[in-house]
C-alpha cells in the first residue's frame, strides 16, 4: 500500500515544498527569510535543509513534543495556573531565527555601547548630575519618570556598578535595520526563557540542533555567574549570592527558579532576608548566614519598605541602608529603572557624544518627549502613527490609532495640560519571520529581547536572544509564541553547560542547615496538603465507586452517609421523589470538584501547588512533572464531572501523588528539607488515620462490615488484610493492622515512629538540653499507644458488630488525637522563623 | 534669634519588637539665614548601628537600627540654632506671574534648572484642575508673582479652618479643599498644588515655629509642635518661604529642618519594624528662645 501512495504523489523537492506557501514580503516591509525578490536570504541554508528533511509532518510532531516538554516542566507565564481557566502556556515555535555572525557582531557592539552609555548616565544622574546642569537632559524628563529614585542618589560607593544586567527590546524596521524599542534594567526577564527554549528545542529536534553552526548560550550564563561573584563587597573565596524573587505568584517565577538552579544560587523571598549590622543575612534553619550579592528580580520601588514604597511586602527593610553601608551589592543597583524612561531616546545621540565621546551605534525608534514645544506639536498632529506613554504609568500605553475623534481630543487636552509627562513613539511593524502555523510556514512580526551583562571592562552580550511574535513590538502580557534566536558561527560549537563544568572552589555542605526557614515551612505544608489531597481523593473515589455500582440503589447504601461525614460534608436538602436521595448524594460528593469549594479538591490542590512552586528549586524535575500532570488533569476535568470521569481522574491522581512522593523520597537528599516534607505528610496521615478509625468504630451511623471495607480500601490495606486473614472482617484484626502494626506504613504505630525519628533529627538549639515541645508530643502519643490495654480494646470492639464502641477504644483514640493535633503548631513554632510581616511606624504630627 | 529646640518622640509597643530600621530627618539644615550649632542626640535603647548622610535634597538624615528585643523607643534631639532675619523682596517689583512661569523654563541659570523638578506632581501633591481654579482669583493677568502668591497665602489663611481633628496625613487634598479644613501640612500641600498647577515651582518645608505665649502667661515647655510651610521659586531672585497657616513670610521665628517635594520626602521619623503589635506615640516639641 505504501508503494501505491508513493507512486500517486510525484517526487518533489522537499525544500520547495517547505517554502511553497510562503509569500515574499509586501512592498515596504522586511522579511527575515525572503528578500523582496523572493530569494532566500543568506544564513538560512542549514535551517531550511534540516527542516525540509523533517517535512511538515515531522516538524509538527516535533513541535508537539517541544510543547509537551515545556508544559511538563511548568514553563508558564500564568500565575493562576491551578485554576480551571486554562492556563495559557508560553509556546515555542520550532523554526529558529538565524542571524548571521557578522551582522550580530555589529548589533552586539551597539548593544554593549548602549549598556556602557547607560552605566555612565546612571552614575551621573545619581551623582554629580552634570547632564542636567549642562542642559543635555531636561530635569522634568528625568523627574517625571517614576524610575528615578531620589533615595538611590549617592547610594553606591565610588566604582560601584549600577547597571549589571540590561535587556533591550529590538525589532527590524521596514528597511531591515535593527532599532531599539525599549530598555529593561530593573529585572529583565527572558534570559532564562531563552535558555529553556534552546534546551527544549534541542531535545525535541535533535537532528536540527546536534550539528547546528550556532553560538551557545551557556558561556553567557557563566559570565553572569562570574560577574555576580565579583560584585561581592567583602572579598573572600566563596561569596554568597542569592536570587531574590517576589515569590510563586510572580509571572516570571518559573524563570527565577530556573536561573537559581542553573546558576546555583539560593532562591529567596524578601521575608527570608534581614538587614543587621549594615549587612544582609539569610534566615536559615541553622541561624543567620551572611549574603554578599543579591540578584534581584523585584522591581526597584518594591525592594525596601523603609526608603521606597512603604506598603511593599516583597522587599527587605533597610536594604538601601545596607547598600550605602557597603554591606551588600545588588544586581542591578536600586535606581536603574531611570533608564527605562522612553523619553531618553531622542537625547541618546547627544548623551553618547558627551559621556562616551562616541557616536551612538544603535538607533532607537523615533520618539518625542512632549515637554519640548516642537515635539508636542508633532505628536498632536500625528497621533494616528504613534504609541503614547504616560510617564507616571509604566504599564499604560495609548495606541493613537485606536482612538476615535473624541478620544483624540481628550488625549490632546491631556498632552497640552501636562506635556512633560508624555512620550510618544513611532508605531512600527516589526519585520516578519517564518512561524509554523496550521502545518505550514507563515510570516509573523517578531520582536527580540537581547541581554548584556557587566564585565570588568564594559559589557558582554548574550549570543542569542528571546524572540516573540508581536504585531507592534510590545512584550506579551501573558503567553505568546516565542522563538529561539540563533547567532550563526563558522562551525558547530562544543556544548558547554554550567551544570557540568563548575568553575572555582566549591564549599561542600551536607547537613542542609543553610536551608532558608521559609523553604522548610513550604515543604512542610506541601507534605500536609499533598497528603490531604490523597486522603480526600481516596475517600471520594470510594463514594463514587459505590454510586456507579449501585445506581439508584446507592441511596440505600449505608456507607455513603458515613463517607459524607469523613469528607466533612452534609447531605443537606433532599428533593422529593424516588431518586431524590440519590441525586442529593451525588451532588454533594461531586461538589468537591467545584471551583472554590471549601476544602474541595481544587482548593486543596492550589494550596499544595503554591507550596510546591515556592520550593521549585528543591524538587526534582520528575517529581514536579507528576504534580504538573495532576494540575493538567484537574484543569481539564469539567465541574462537576460525571461519576465515572471523576472516579477515573481520582484513580490517576492517587497514582500521580504516589509518584510525586515516591520520587521525592528517591531523589531529594535526606536532609532537613526532605524531613520537613515527610513530617508534614505524616502528621496529616496520622490525623487522617485516627479520624478514620474513630469514624468506623466510634462515630459511625451504620457500623459494620461494609464500612470496615471502606476503611481498609481507603487506606489501601484491603489486599494486606486479605493476605493475612483471608476471610471475614474482624474488628480486632483491623485495629491491629491500622493501629499497632509498626511494620504497616498505614498504621498509627508506624507513623508515630517515623515522625519521632524525623523530628529527632531536626536541627536542635544547642543551648537547650531538654526535649522540644514536638518531641514531647510524639512521646505522649507513643506512650498512649504503647500502654493501651489490648485485651480491653478487643472486648470493646467486639461489641462494635452490634452497636458502637464507647469505652476503651473511644478514649484511646481521643487521647491519641489530642497531642497529634498540637504537633503541627509545635513544629512550626520551633523551626519556622515566624516571619511577622514588617510594619510601618506611623508618626502623626 | 537663637533657640534651643528639643524634639522628643516616644513609641511604646504592646508586643516586643525584634528588629527596627529607622530614618530621622530631625537635624536642622544649614542655610544662608540659619546656622545650627551642636545637636545632642539620645536614642533609647541604644541603636546597634547609626549613620548620618545628606539626602538628594541636601537634608541631614540619620539612619539607625535596633537589633535587640525592645518594647519602647525614644528619640530625643536637642539642637542649638541661630536664625537670622530674612528680607522679603518688594512684591510689586517681582515679574508678572505668567512671565515667571516662562522664565523658569528658559533661564539658563543653575538654580532654575534645579527648581524645575519642584514644578512636577509628587506623591502627596497630585495634579488637580480644581486647585488651579482655587488659585486663579489671586493670579489675575499680569499680576506680579509675589503679590499674587501673598494673596493666595492670605486667602488660605482666611478661608480654611485650622482643625487638628479633621485630617490625617492620608487625607487627600481634594477633601481638604472641599471641607476648607486641615492643619499646617495640608495648607502647605494645598498651596504647593495651586502653584504647581499654574506651572510654578514650589517645595515643602518642615520645621518649627517659636510660639509666643499670651501676654502675662508663662511659656509652656513642650507645648510646641512640628510645623510645615512652603517655598516658592521666584526666577531671578530665588526661593521665598510662605506660611499659609499663619499668613506670613517665615522669618526669625521659623526654624527650618528639611525640604523636599512634599511631606513624603521630609517625614521627621519613619521606621519599619518586625513584631511589636500595636503602638502608642507621644511627641513633645519645645522651641526655647535663648538670650543672645
Amino acid at each position: 500500500m505504501s508503494d501505491t501512495m508513493a507512486e500517486a504523489r510525484p517526487m518533489s523537492d522537499p525544500l520547495a515544498e517547505l517554502l511553497a506557501d510562503y509569500p515574499p514580503p509586501a512592498a515596504n516591509s522586511h522579511d527575515e527569510l525572503l528578500a523582496p525578490d523572493g530569494v532566500v536570504r543568506p544564513g538560512w541554508d542549514y535551517v531550511l535543509r534540516e527542516l525540509a528533511a523533517l517535512g511538515f509532518d515531522g516538524l509538527a510532531a516535533r513541535h508537539g513534543e517541544a510543547q509537551r516538554l515545556l508544559r511538563e516542566n511548568g514553563v508558564t507565564f500564568n500565575a493562576h495556573e491551578a485554576s480551571r481557566s486554562v492556563a495559557r502556556a508560553w509556546s515555542v515555535d520550532p523554526v529558529p531565527l538565524p542571524i548571521r555572525g557578522e551582522e550580530w557582531a555589529a548589533l552586539a557592539a551597539g548593544l554593549a555601547q548602549r549598556s556602557r552609555l547607560f552605566e555612565r548616565l546612571l552614575a551621573d544622574l545619581y551623582g554629580p548630575r552634570t547632564v542636567l546642569r549642562h542642559g543635555l537632559l531636561p530635569p522634568e524628563l528625568v523627574h517625571a519618570h517614576p524610575g528615578f529614585l531620589h533615595a538611590a542618589w549617592n547610594s553606591l560607593a565610588e566604582g560601584g556598578r549600577w547597571l549589571v544586567f540590561h535587556g533591550v527590546d529590538l525589532a527590524r524596521a521596514s528597511d531591515g535595520a535593527f532599532v531599539v524599542l525599549a530598555d529593561r534594567a530593573q529585572a529583565p526577564s527572558g534570559a532564562g526563557y531563552a535558555l529553556e527554549n534552546r534546551i527544549t528545542l534541542a531535545r525535541a529536534l535533535p537532528s536540527l540542533y546536534r550539528d547546528a553552526p550556532l553560538r551557545r548560550l551557556a558561556s553567557f550564563l557563566e559570565a553572569e555567574r562570574a560577574t555576580l561573584t565579583r560584585l561581592a563587597p567583602h572579598k573572600h573565596e566563596a561569596p554568597s549570592v542569592v536570587l531574590l524573587t517576589p515569590g510563586p505568584d510572580s509571572q516570571a517565577y518559573f524563570e527565577h527558579a530556573y536561573l537559581a538552579n542553573y546558576l546555583s544560587l539560593s532562591l529567596v523571598q524578601g521575608e527570608d532576608l534581614a538587614v543587621r549590622e549594615g549587612r544582609v543575612w539569610l534566615k536559615t534553619l541553622g541561624g543567620l548566614r551572611p549574603v554578599d550579592v543579591i540578584l534581584r528580580h523585584i522591581t526597584d520601588a518594591w525592594c525596601d519598605p523603609l526608603e521606597l514604597r512603604a506598603e511593599s511586602m516583597l522587599g527587605v527593610p533597610g536594604l538601601l541602608a545596607a547598600v550605602r553601608h557597603g554591606g551588600v551589592a545588588l544586581a542591578s543597583a536600586l535606581g536603574v529603572g531611570a533608564i527605562e524612561n522612553p523619553g531618553l531616546m531622542p537625547f541618546l545621540p547627544a548623551l553618547c557624544r558627551a559621556l562616551l565621546g562616541e557616536e551612538l551605534r544603535l538607533p532607537s525608534v523615533a520618539s518625542w518627549w512632549c515637554g519640548r514645544p516642537e515635539a508636542l506639536e508633532h505628536v498632536c498632529g500625528h497621533l494616528g502613527e504613534l504609541l503614547v506613554h504616560p510617564l507616571g504609568e509604566p504599564y499604560h500605553l495609548i495606541d493613537g490609532a485606536g482612538l476615535n475623534g473624541l478620544g483624540r481630543e481628550v488625549l490632546i487636552a491631556r498632552l497640552r495640560r501636562e506635556p512633560a509627562r508624555f512620550v510618544a513613539q513611532q508605531r512600527i511593524r516589526p519585520a516578519t519571520a517564518p512561524v509554523l502555523a496550521d502545518g505550514r510556514l507563515v510570516p509573523q512580526p517578531v520582536t527580540l529581547r537581547a541581554f548584556s551583562v557587566a564585565e570588568d571592562e564594559g559589557y558582554r552580550v548574550m549570543p542569542g536572544a528571546l524572540a516573540w511574535v508581536s504585531p507592534d513590538g510590545r512584550a506579551p502580557v501573558r503567553g505568546g509564541i516565542s522563538k529561539d534566536v540563533w547567532v550563526l558561527a563558522e562551525a558547530p560549537q562544543p556544548h558547554v553547560s554550567l551544570l557540568r563544568q563548575a568553575r572555582g572552589p566549591v564549599l561542600l555542605t551536607r547537613d542542609g542547615a543553610d536551608l532558608p526557614s521559609r523553604v522548610g515551612e513550604n515543604l512542610f505544608w506541601l507534605g500536609r496538603y499533598g497528603e490531604r489531597y490523597d486522603s480526600h481523593a481516596r475517600l471520594l473515589r470510594e463514594a463514587l465507586q459505590r454510586l456507579i455500582e449501585r445506581g439508584d440503589g446507592a441511596a440505600e447504601d449505608s456507607c455513603l452517609e458515613d463517607l459524607l461525614t469523613a469528607l466533612e460534608l452534609e447531605l443537606g436538602e433532599v428533593e422529593a421523589g424516588p431518586r431524590g436521595r440519590f441525586f442529593a448524594l451525588r451532588r454533594r460528593f461531586l461538589g468537591l470538584f467545584d471551583e472554590g469549594a471549601e476544602s474541595g479538591l481544587r482548593t486543596t490542590f492550589v494550596a499544595c501547588l503554591r507550596n510546591a512552586r515556592a520550593v521549585r528549586d528543591h524538587l526534582g524535575d520528575d517529581a514536579f512533572r507528576a504534580l504538573n500532570r495532576l494540575r493538567q488533569s484537574l484543569g481539564e476535568l469539567p465541574s462537576p464531572p460525571s461519576n465515572s470521569a471523576g472516579r477515573n481522574a481520582l484513580d490517576e491522581h492517587v497514582t500521580l501523588l504516589g509518584a510525586f512522593f515516591g520520587s521525592c523520597n528517591e531523589t531529594m537528599p535526606h536532609h532537613y528539607g526532605w524531613r520537613f516534607l515527610d513530617i508534614g505528610r505524616f502528621i496529616e496521615r496520622v490525623l487522617n488515620t485516627v479520624g478514620l478509625l474513630r469514624l468506623a468504630f466510634v462515630q459511625a451511623r451504620n457500623p459494620g462490615v461494609p464500612l470496615w471495607e471502606v476503611v481498609l480500601a481507603t487506606t489501601d490495606n484491603l489486599a494486606a488484610y486479605r493476605r493475612r486473614y483471608r476471610s471475614a472482617l474482624y474488628p480486632s484484626a483491623i485495629l491491629d493492622l491500622l493501629l499497632f502494626d509498626e511494620d504497616n506504613p498505614r498504621s498509627v504505630g508506624y507513623q508515630l515512629r517515623r515522625l519521632g525519628r524525623q523530628i529527632g533529627r531536626l536541627p536542635h538549639p544547642r543551648s537547650n538540653p531538654y526535649r522540644s515541645a514536638e518531641e514531647r508530643l510524639i512521646l505522649q502519643a507513643q506512650s498512649v499507644l504503647g500502654l493501651a490495654d489490648i485485651e480491653a480494646l478487643a472486648e470493646s470492639v467486639r461489641e462494635v458488630g452490634i452497636g458502637r464502641a464507647d469505652g476503651e477504644l473511644a478514649e484511646l483514640l481521643e487521647r491519641l488525637h489530642a497531642p497529634l493535633l498540637e504537633l503541627s503548631d509545635a513544629v512550626a513554632n520551633s523551626h519556622f522563623s515566624h516571619a511577622e510581616t514588617p510594619r510601618q511606624l506611623v508618626e502623626m504630627l | 534669634m537663637r533657640y534651643a529646640v528639643t524634639h522628643r518622640t516616644a513609641y511604646r509597643y504592646s508586643g516586643r519588637v525584634a528588629l527596627c530600621h529607622n530614618e530621622a530627618r530631625l537635624l536642622p539644615r544649614t542655610t544662608p539665614w540659619q546656622v545650627p550649632e551642636a545637636s545632642h542626640l539620645a536614642i533609647t535603647p541604644a541603636p546597634a548601628l547609626q549613620a548620618e548622610r545628606y539626602d538628594f535634597f541636601g537634608n541631614r538624615v540619620l539612619y539607625f537600627a535596633l537589633q535587640d528585643l525592645h518594647q519602647a523607643l525614644e528619640v530625643e534631639v536637642k539642637t542649638l540654632v541661630s536664625v537670622l532675619p530674612r528680607e522679603l523682596p518688594d512684591p510689586a517689583g517681582s515679574p508678572p506671574w505668567e512671565a515667571a512661569v516662562a522664565l523658569l523654563r528658559e533661564l539658563p541659570e543653575l538654580n532654575a534648572m534645579e527648581a524645575r523638578q519642584f514644578a512636577l506632581p509628587s506623591p502627596f501633591v497630585a495634579p488637580d484642575a480644581a486647585l488651579a481654579d482655587y488659585a486663579l482669583p489671586s493670579f489675575t493677568p499680569g499680576r506680579p508673582l509675589l503679590e499674587a502668591v501673598l494673596d493666595l497665602n492670605r486667602r488660605i489663611h482666611c478661608e480654611f479652618t485650622y482643625d487638628p481633628q479633621f485630617s490625617t496625613i492620608a487625607t487627600p487634598l481634594s477633601e481638604v479643599l472641599r471641607s476648607r479644613r486641615g492643619v499646617c501640612q495640608d495648607f502647605a500641600h494645598l498651596a504647593i498644588a495651586c502653584l504647581r498647577a499654574l506651572g510654578l515651582a514650589a517645595r515643602y518645608v518642615s520645621g518649627y515655629l517659636e510660639t509666643i505665649p499670651p501676654p502675662g502667661k508663662p511659656r509652656l515647655v513642650g507645648a510646641d509642635a512640628s510645623h510645615a510651610w512652603l517655598a516658592l521659586f521666584v526666577p531671578g531672585h530665588g526661593w521665598v518661604d510662605l506660611d499659609p497657616t499663619n499668613n506670613c513670610a517665615p522669618d526669625e521665628q521659623h526654624v527650618t529642618l528639611a525640604w523636599g517635594r512634599d511631606y513624603a520626602d521630609v517625614a521627621p521619623l519613619k521606621g519599619v519594624m518586625l513584631g511589636g503589635g500595636s503602638h502608642t506615640l507621644e511627641v513633645a516639641v519645645d522651641v526655647e528662645p535663648l538670650e543672645a
